[in-house]
């Protein structure tokens, strides 16, 4: 879906301030995969997203959307914006409509698509942030920031991208907010079909959500797999100035202390599970 | 895309002229410009240019930073030597069907030519070698007797300061709301004047609200700190008059004098 060849960013190239903030990237998002992308403050993560829908170009290296090569005459950049979703942090600054409605429709209508079309697309995209339709019709800046948070989601996914990207899409929000919204999304990943490539900082809601985590540092991809197996390379993580889950690093500490078991437990119910394991296997002595 | 743009064009250093009091600077660029529009002979002309030359080589920055400045007002001054030089009257000296040129028109077209570019040198060095901070200490300093007459010298320079301080905030603003709305499919380089006129709204209307936002909230901040404006307050920086800024003014006032006097002196 998304392919990322040799790709390198440099700020301010030639000049006193150069900083290469992505280095030699190759990197693939596959069709139907929810991919957590996870780094440390300033590895790249956020140039490397803004990449993949060209809305910056690399200074060198190429990236593909479906095949078509971005950043090439023959390619429409508006087709690739519509195909590719982004949700910037902190993206409450972008609303600026009347109403709700009109916000959330302003990514459609952007596509030329007929008003029912439109419509159905804002409802869609309401329902799969969690927004109450009696909002709609209200002024985008009377919300409350978690649901202001939601209108900007449901603004890229009412475009119905075939991958949505979305840097730290709870950032600043309280915790039932934060859930509920990566539960929406991944019910909606699942639905519908929409490969999404999510950034965070939090290990538990990557560890919850990934199929797929690939580890930005200094620029580069320093890691790709399987939570279980990103996870279980606890040390790695940490020298990238990042941490494991609280369940996983719990889980290392009993094996530490002698409990079999398996390495790169990344959720509670894995855990749960896996401790009754041994528990049973041990015959009710530990 | 907006991050390359260089606001204020302050450079950095460590030269006498940069160490002269910002109130200094600005009397002495200001005393330059009275010169410059005084002089009226060829050696007048041609010390202000040898002197402002000077000036320019011990600030250590690059010429082509100076001539970037003129480069912005080229066009003005090669419309203005032209006027001057073919609408002239005088005795012609050169003449083409209806054009001609008249030595007067030449004289005046030269003179004009001379002191944009002396403006322009004269003030680019100010701006060059002071902060924009230091500039508006300075132009506080320099307006404070106008207090007597009420004028609100002190507020008027933190709101100079607060301006300066904002413009590479915005800058960033703006550019992610750029691209927060690129993404959302909004197009700024095709359709006709209107449609392009019209895709400017969804970028002006969430900068004018963060923009309140965050005056909003500074003046808030300012007045959690106690800030009631500029009765009693005392400075972290004090400007000082010293031993370098006695050496600028008098080679400055020293230039001003012979300039005058070579007015007077035909040769």
């Amino acid at each position: 879906m998304i392919k990322l060849e040799n790709v390198t960013y440099t700020y301010s190239e030639g000049g006193p301030f150069e900083m290469t903030a992505v280095d030699n990237v190759n990197l693939t998002i596959n069709k139907d995969e929810l991919v957590g992308l996870i780094g440390h403050t300033g590895s790249g993560k956020s140039t490397l997203i803004q990449m993949m829908n060209g809305l910056i170009k690399p200074t060198s290296g190429r990236v593909f959307v479906d095949g078509k090569e971005l950043h090439n005459k023959k390619t429409k950049m508006s087709d690739i914006r519509f195909k590719v979703g982004l949700v910037m942090q902190y993206p409450e600054y972008q609303l600026f409509e009347e109403t709700v409605y009109k916000d959330i429709a302003f990514g459609p209508a952007n596509m030329d698509l007929p008003d029912f079309e439109i419509k159905r697309r804002v409802e869609f995209a309401c329902d799969a942030v969690g927004l109450k339709r009696e909002l709609l019709e209200k002024s985008p800046f009377d919300l409350s920031g978690g649901q202001k948070r939601r209108a900007t989601i449901a603004g890229v996914i009412a475009m119905q991208p075939e991958v949505l990207i979305l840097d730290e899409p709870t950032a600043g929000l309280d915790p039932s907010g934060r859930d509920e919204i990566l539960y929406r999304i991944r019910d909606m990943h699942r639905r519908a079909g929409m490969a999404v490539v999510l950034v965070s900082h939090s290990m538990e809601d990557i560890a919850n959500m990934a199929d797929r985590i690939v580890v930005m540092n200094k620029g580069k991809v320093a890691l790709d797999g399987k939570p279980a197996e990103i996870f279980g390379r606890r040390e790695e993580l940490e020298s990238f100035g990042l941490s494991v889950p609280q369940v996983t690093s719990i889980t290392h500490k009993l094996r530490e202390k002698g409990y079999e078991l398996p390495k790169g437990i990344h959720t509670v119910s894995e855990a749960v599970y896996e401790i009754m394991k041994l528990k049973k296997g041990a015959g009710d002595n530990v | 895309m907006f991050k390359d743009i260089t606001l204020g064009q302050f450079f950095p250093g460590d030269s006498f002229v940069h160490r002269l009091d910002p109130r200094t600077k600005i009397c002495l660029s200001l005393i330059f410009i009275v010169l410059v529009f005084l002089a009226n002979s060829i050696l007048g002309f041609a010390l202000l240019g040898g002197f402002i030359l000077l000036v320019a080589i011990i600030t250590k920055i690059p010429l082509k930073f100076m001539i970037r400045g003129l480069k912005t007002i080229m066009f003005f001054i090669v419309l203005t030597a032209f006027f001057n030089l073919f609408l002239s009257t005088g005795t012609v000296i050169w003449q083409w069907r209806f054009l001609k040129i008249t030595d007067r028109g030449l004289e005046l077209a030269l003179t004009m030519i001379a002191r944009l570019v002396l403006l322009i040198f004269g003030t680019s060095i100010l701006t060059l070698t002071t902060s924009p901070i230091a500039l508006t200490d300075g132009i506080e300093a320099l307006l404070r007797p106008f207090k007597k007459i009420k004028l609100p010298v002190h507020e008027l320079a933190m709101m100079m300061t607060i301006a300066l301080r904002f413009i590479p905030t915005l800058i960033d603003e703006t550019d992610k709301i750029i691209k927060a709305q690129t993404a959302r499919g909004t197009d700024f380089e095709s359709g006709n004047l209107i449609r392009r006129a019209k895709a400017l709204i969804p970028i002006l209307i969430p900068l004018f609200i963060s923009s309140f936002r965050r005056a909003d909230d500074l003046a808030l901040a300012m007045e959690c700190r106690c800030y009631n404006g500029g009765e009693n307050r005392t400075r972290m920086k004090v400007l000082e008059m010293k031993a370098i800024d006695f050496v600028g003014w008098g080679v400055t006032l020293a230039l001003g004098v012979i300039v005058i006097i070579l007015n007077y002196v035909r040769i």
